[in-house]
């Protein structure tokens, strides 16, 4: 595969699947029995695919929206700030 | 029998006939009337147990800690007694005006003549009238199976977008966004508002569930994973629309699985018992519903140690297998062979090398990165990477020899593209490429010297 193209495609993954990929990769190469060639390109795919991982783990920040109905009944989500919640009294 | 001793009393009969009056029925002390009247009392059933109604009236509470009030209504009044050691268990004190059933039995307090309500417990007036409707209600929709343990759905491991129903005033609403910015950020929330106390609240939360499970995201074309249904604690009233009969069958209902939270101790509402779980509070719903980000941090390292171990052990036997079949083939073959083989194995491992190489800078900048952006994390994880990093340092020097078998190497790779191994894979006049440290060739096979030994 081109290697921009996986990288892309891997930088793009929502969590859950880079870990269930990640997790693939090295179950495939701990079964060995591949070329040589496959287990490095292998290797480089499960360190793009940690490395996105822990992207997400330490830089990612709550999405928190509230859900409004339009007048055709379509539910849309809407950017809520704290601000806009009364505080607690 | 009474009408009788009063007669004694306040008409005097000529002595014979007190007398034969005396053996027929024979003359009370007021204490054995009162024995008599008690047992009376207490063997009655329908007084043995008693649940009354009214409002408070009098209320003392005496030096040993009883609590002394009378109940009364338009036509009569009770004396009512509740002790100590009930009382201090009572959920609240019975005070002059309040409305309240009491439940006890009748007896005699003998040294007073007056028979008296013993109260074992009492609830505010009203209360009678929810509890049974929530027994009524609950027995019904337990019959429907609504509450059965086997429609329950497993929560989602890492959910992706997290739907909220609740007021947005308040501080739930900032309870469940800090539990899930600090444990799950990368999570989407989406809050549906609704009142979760007064009149009407029930038909807003039913709304506000039908308006998340009606919302799709744009982006992955995904619904909620998951949805909390939560409110703050408050009184049996307060919590009432919980157990509402439409807000109990729209959780049940719900297309993906729901955790209602509450902030209470004691009374489990019907929306409770419908959902799929039930936390404590609003807090503990928002922590049951995703993992820790420091806990995934440390198993994707975990899974990334493997990863290197892999490489290192598939890079290892590689290198044995190269020292073996090296020493084979001088034996027996021309050294061409020997030399191509050296070179093909060479070349890959040489990048594998340089790939770990790569990876190991990666791994010291995340490391300085964890360092400085989360100092949240435990200073134990940090340990096990730089711990990794070591590891990993270690497996690139013992590589690194292959390092220096660069220049001059090259791979051939046949029609297909797959790097070639054997010279029996190819015919003469094949057409293979040779890739070079810089550049490839387009090349025809012009001769075959098959190696099998």
């Amino acid at each position: 595969m081109n290697e921009d193209a996986e990288r892309q495609r891997i930088a793009a993954l929502p969590f859950d699947k880079a870990l269930a990929e990640f997790k693939q990769v090295v179950e495939k190469l701990e079964a060995g029995n591949l070329p040589l060639e496959e287990s490095i390109a292998l290797f480089e795919q499960g360190v793009l695919l940690q490395r996105r991982c822990e992207r997400m783990l330490s830089e990612a920040e709550l999405r928190f929206q509230r859900l409004v109905e339009s007048a055709g009944g379509k539910v849309r989500a809407l950017d809520l700030s704290l601000g806009e919640a009364e505080e607690p009294g | 029998m009474l009408s009788d001793v009063s007669d004694r009393i306040v008409q005097p009969e000529p002595q014979q006939a007190q007398a034969e009056r005396a053996a027929r029925l024979p003359i009370l002390s007021v204490g054995e009337l009162t024995g008599l009247i008690k047992n009376t009392l207490r063997s009655a059933p329908r007084l043995r147990e008693v649940w009354v109604e009214g409002e408070v009236g009098q209320v003392s509470i005496s030096a040993a800690g009883h609590c002394y009030f009378t109940l009364k209504d338009e036509r009569a009044q009770l004396k009512c007694v509740i002790f100590r050691d009930e009382r201090l268990m009572m959920p609240f004190e019975a005070r002059t005006g309040l409305r309240l059933i009491a439940q006890g039995s009748i007896d005699v307090f003998e040294p007073q003549g007056a028979y008296q309500l013993y109260v074992k417990s009492i609830q505010p007036s009203g209360f009678g009238d929810l509890a049974l409707q929530f027994e009524a209600l609950k027995a019904k929709l337990a019959a429907e199976g609504l509450f059965e343990q086997a429609r329950k759905r497993p929560l989602p491991v890492m959910p992706q977008n997290i739907g909220v129903v609740t007021s947005l005033s308040g501080a739930v609403l900032h309870d469940i966004r800090r539990v899930l910015a600090r444990r799950w950020p990368m999570a989407r929330v989406v809050v549906s508002a609704c009142q979760v106390q007064g009149q009407g609240a029930a038909a807003t939360i039913v709304a506000a569930l039908r308006r998340v499970a009606r919302w799709i995201d744009d982006e992955s074309g995904r619904a909620t994973d998951v949805v909390i249904l939560a409110r703050g604690g408050g009184s049996l009233e307060d919590l009432w629309p919980f157990n509402d009969e439409s807000v109990v069958r729209a959780v049940a209902a719900h297309p993906c699985p729901i955790v209602v939270g509450v902030g209470h101790e004691t009374d489990v509402t019907l929306a409770e018992f419908a959902a799929d779980v039930r936390a404590a509070t609003p807090s503990v719903a928002a922590e049951l519903i995703v993992p820790s980000r420091t806990d995934e941090l440390a198993r994707v390292g975990q899974v990334g140690q493997r990863l290197n171990a892999a490489l290192a052990r598939s890079l290892g036997e590689r290198r044995q297998q190269l020292n073996t079949e090296t020493r084979a083939l001088e034996a027996r073959h021309p050294q061409a062979q020997i030399t191509a083989d050296r070179e093909r194995v060479g070349v890959l491992l040489d990048r594998a090398a340089r790939v770990l190489a790569r990876r190991l800078e990666i791994e010291r900048t995340t490391l300085a990165r964890a360092a400085d952006d989360l100092p949240a994390l435990a200073a134990g994880a940090i340990g096990v990477a730089r711990a990794e990093f070591a590891r990993s340092s270690a497996a690139l020097s013992a590589l690194s020899p292959f390092a220096t078998l660069e220049r001059g190497y090259s791979i051939v790779r046949g029609a297909d593209g797959a790097v070639l191994r054997d010279a029996g894979k190819v015919r003469k006049g094949d057409p293979v490429s040779v890739r070079l440290q810089r550049g490839e060739l387009g090349a025809r096979v012009e001769t075959v010297r098959d190696s099998t030994p």
